[in-house]
């Protein structure tokens, strides 16, 4: 069976539930179209490998769902038509998720990024900074002028840490490097991302990346430019032949499967559930030829010592933007202080608020 | 001086290529506007065009094929507007927002499988005679034909528009049916003309943003510039000439907040974020005071449009 229902509102929402022996049905709810080349794009690869690998589930999802309570009645929907595990899949739609658990105990809730959680509501998420931090190593052994973009969407801790951990990277083979950051205040507008990306090489930077929706924009202008880009999200190593160094991915297939099995066979834990460089969770994309061998062998090693914890990427000293030590030698930040971060180190330009 | 110099012609030209899809539609509503029909829909029209221009570019390899698809699919859905308003007299704010609801739906639903394709560009500038030209070359080497084209069609419109006697019977449509009508000649043939004259400037304006700026299509891409453009035909007076000033100012402030933060200005994001707004509406404010009286130069025919809605 198959349908589509279309709203009158200027974002078309969709819902397809496809038909099959199933056992559990699993809903999924994005905040934008899950064809974004990004964020949502990573999360319904997650839902397509669930739907490939696991042959007693069924899949329904919804698209362009603001962050308000439009999303608690999505999920009320989703959860009378028999919905057994439900991903809000968006940073805001937390506190409605917890809302909404609250009044059906015996369904699963599994948000990604959040920081709460409650008896049915876990969380998951993947310390992409790691990646990040290995991409900024890239990019700090390539730049020439020592100078490096960022355009970034919102000044959320996710995004921060995207920030921080790409300056540190650069800065640990390379300590003259800074970065600089632009807020584009959208998820999505490519036509501000594309001018944003065309400042900062104007402005001197080398090496572009980014935390937005789509990776695609800055990278065609940097290849445009001459410049070399790092990807975020989804792997744009096609849209830049020549400036492409390496880029942040997703893998959220594997986790999803693990935590529909737990709500099935009732090993479900209430637990903030974060995947890694070692879980393939977050990943580093293949390198572009503008990496050379050896300094793809010196993030390669790096990415060795992250993952067998030798290399913290919030290990002490961190200092701030005026300098003032905020994670001290011998010190490493938490879980949750990472996932509540709200300043920008040492050697970023741009303002927080 | 030569870095300060630099630094302004950057942002200079900055602003023209962020004004560009915005003056692309001013002018076109400007003109469907100057008929006696304001469409509200320029902005579904834009995103289908973008949708479109995409779509076919990316099919047919050339990216021009796209600019000229773009433009036909922006006719299309005007076409809705005309057969509402002109046809059926529907309420023209109604119509205006069912055409961009329409637009933006069907740029989503039809546009999905093209997202993430590559496509070719219209190139540019370099490498032409242009990029020989001292200082200015480097600057104008990056212009797009978009840009170009755009600029182009602010002339061509006004001689239309104030030195042709179609532009005279297009202007008097716009101030009162009743003398077209006295004319001899049927005011719904302008105001047709005028809408899909229209769609043909907000569906190029969609493509100068997929197939020309971005090279990329995303749901939702034009992000209100299409809503921001009906509020410039304002600033612009109705007057193609003023338009680019206008477009130019929306373009500058956007191209400002992105300079000012890579500059590493000490001023809130936030704020700088309201730039693109503040400013046009603030000049649109000042341009007002003293010109309560005369309307602004507003078609006497869009009145009824008002009274109407009310």
């Amino acid at each position: 069976m198959k349908k589509v229902i279309r709203t009158l509102l200027a974002t078309s929402i969709l819902a397809i539930s496809v038909q099959a022996a199933a056992e559990t049905k699993v809903g999924f709810i994005y905040v934008g179209p899950k064809s974004d080349y990004g964020y949502n794009y990573a999360q319904e690869q997650g839902r397509l490998y669930l739907e490939e690998h696991m042959d007693d589930v069924e899949t329904v999802y919804f698209e362009n769902i603001p962050e308000n309570a439009d999303v608690q009645r999505v999920m009320e929907r989703m959860v009378r038509s028999g919905v057994e595990v439900v991903f809000p899949t968006s940073y805001g739609y937390l506190d409605h998720a917890l809302k909404v658990a609250e009044k059906y105990p015996d369904v699963h809730f599994a948000h990604s990024g959040g920081l709460k959680t409650s008896d049915n509501l876990m969380t998951y998420f993947a310390e992409i900074d790691q990646a990040m931090y290995l991409a900024g190593v890239a990019a700090g052994l390539t730049t020439g002028t020592n100078q490096l973009g960022f355009i970034a969407a919102h000044p959320i801790p996710q995004v921060l840490r995207n920030i921080n951990a790409f300056t540190r990277g650069a800065q640990s083979v390379n300590p003259e490097v800074t970065t600089s950051v632009i807020w584009t205040s959208s998820w999505s507008d490519p036509t501000r991302e594309a001018e944003a990306a065309e400042a900062l090489i104007s402005g001197g930077a080398d090496v572009l990346t980014g935390h937005v929706d789509s990776p695609i924009n800055y990278v065609q202008v940097a290849e445009r430019r001459g410049v070399y880009s790092v990807g975020y999200h989804a792997d744009a190593s096609q849209f830049a032949p020549k400036g492409w160094l390496v880029g942040a991915i997703w893998n959220w297939g594997p986790m999803m499967v693990n935590i529909v099995n737990s709500a099935k066979d009732g090993s479900w834990k209430s637990e903030h559930l974060r995947g890694d460089l070692l879980t393939e969770a977050a990943k580093l994309s293949d390198f572009g030829s503008a990496v050379s061998e050896e300094d793809q062998q010196t993030v390669l090693d790096r990415r060795e010592a992250i993952m067998n914890e030798e290399l913290q990427v919030w290990a002490g000293p961190v200092f701030g933007q005026d300098g003032k030590v905020i994670v001290k030698e011998g010190d490493t930040m938490t879980l949750e202080e990472t996932e509540k971060m709200d300043f920008l180190v040492q050697g970023v330009q741009g303002r927080l608020k | 001086m030569e870095y300060f110099t630099t630094e302004l012609l950057t942002l200079l030209f900055a602003a023209l290529r962020s004004a560009t899809p915005v003056l692309a539609v001013v002018l076109g509503e400007a003109m469907t506007q100057r008929s006696g029909v304001i469409n509200l829909g320029v902005e579904g029209q834009m995103l289908l065009g973008a949708m479109t221009g995409f779509a076919v570019a990316s099919v047919t390899g050339d990216p021009w094929l796209g600019v000229m698809a773009a433009c036909f699919a922006g006719i299309a859905l005007s076409m809705v507007h005309a057969i509402l308003v002109l046809g059926c007299g529907a309420n023209q704010i109604a119509s205006g927002v069912a055409v961009l609801v329409l637009g933006s739906g069907l740029s989503a639903y039809y546009g999905t499988p093209f997202v993430g394709d590559k496509i070719d560009t219209l190139g540019n500038l370099n490498h032409t005679f242009v990029s020989d030209i001292p200082l200015l070359g480097q600057f104008l080497g990056p212009i797009t034909p978009t840009v170009l084209l755009t600029l182009l069609a602010i002339p061509v419109i006004s001689i239309f528009l104030f030195r042709t006697r179609t532009g005279l019977r297009w202007r008097s449509t716009g101030e009162s049916q009743d003398i077209t009508r006295n004319l001899g000649h049927n005011p719904m043939h302008y105001q047709l003309a005028a809408i899909a004259f229209g769609g043909l400037m907000s569906g190029f304006a969609g493509a100068a943003l997929a197939v020309d700026y971005t090279a990329n299509w995303v749901e939702g891409m034009t992000a209100g510039r299409g809503l921001v453009a009906v509020g410039l035909v304002i600033v612009a007076r109705w007057n193609p000439w003023y338009a680019l000033p206008a477009a130019l100012l929306f373009g500058a402030s956007e191209a400002l907040n992105l300079k000012l933060q890579s500059w590493g200005v000490n001023i809130s994001p936030y704020l700088l974020a309201t730039l693109p707004y503040m400013i046009p509406l603030s000049v649109l404010m000042l341009s007002y005071r003293g010109l309560k009286a005369s309307g602004g130069g507003m078609p006497a025919g869009l009145r009824v449009v008002f009274q109407n809605a009310r």
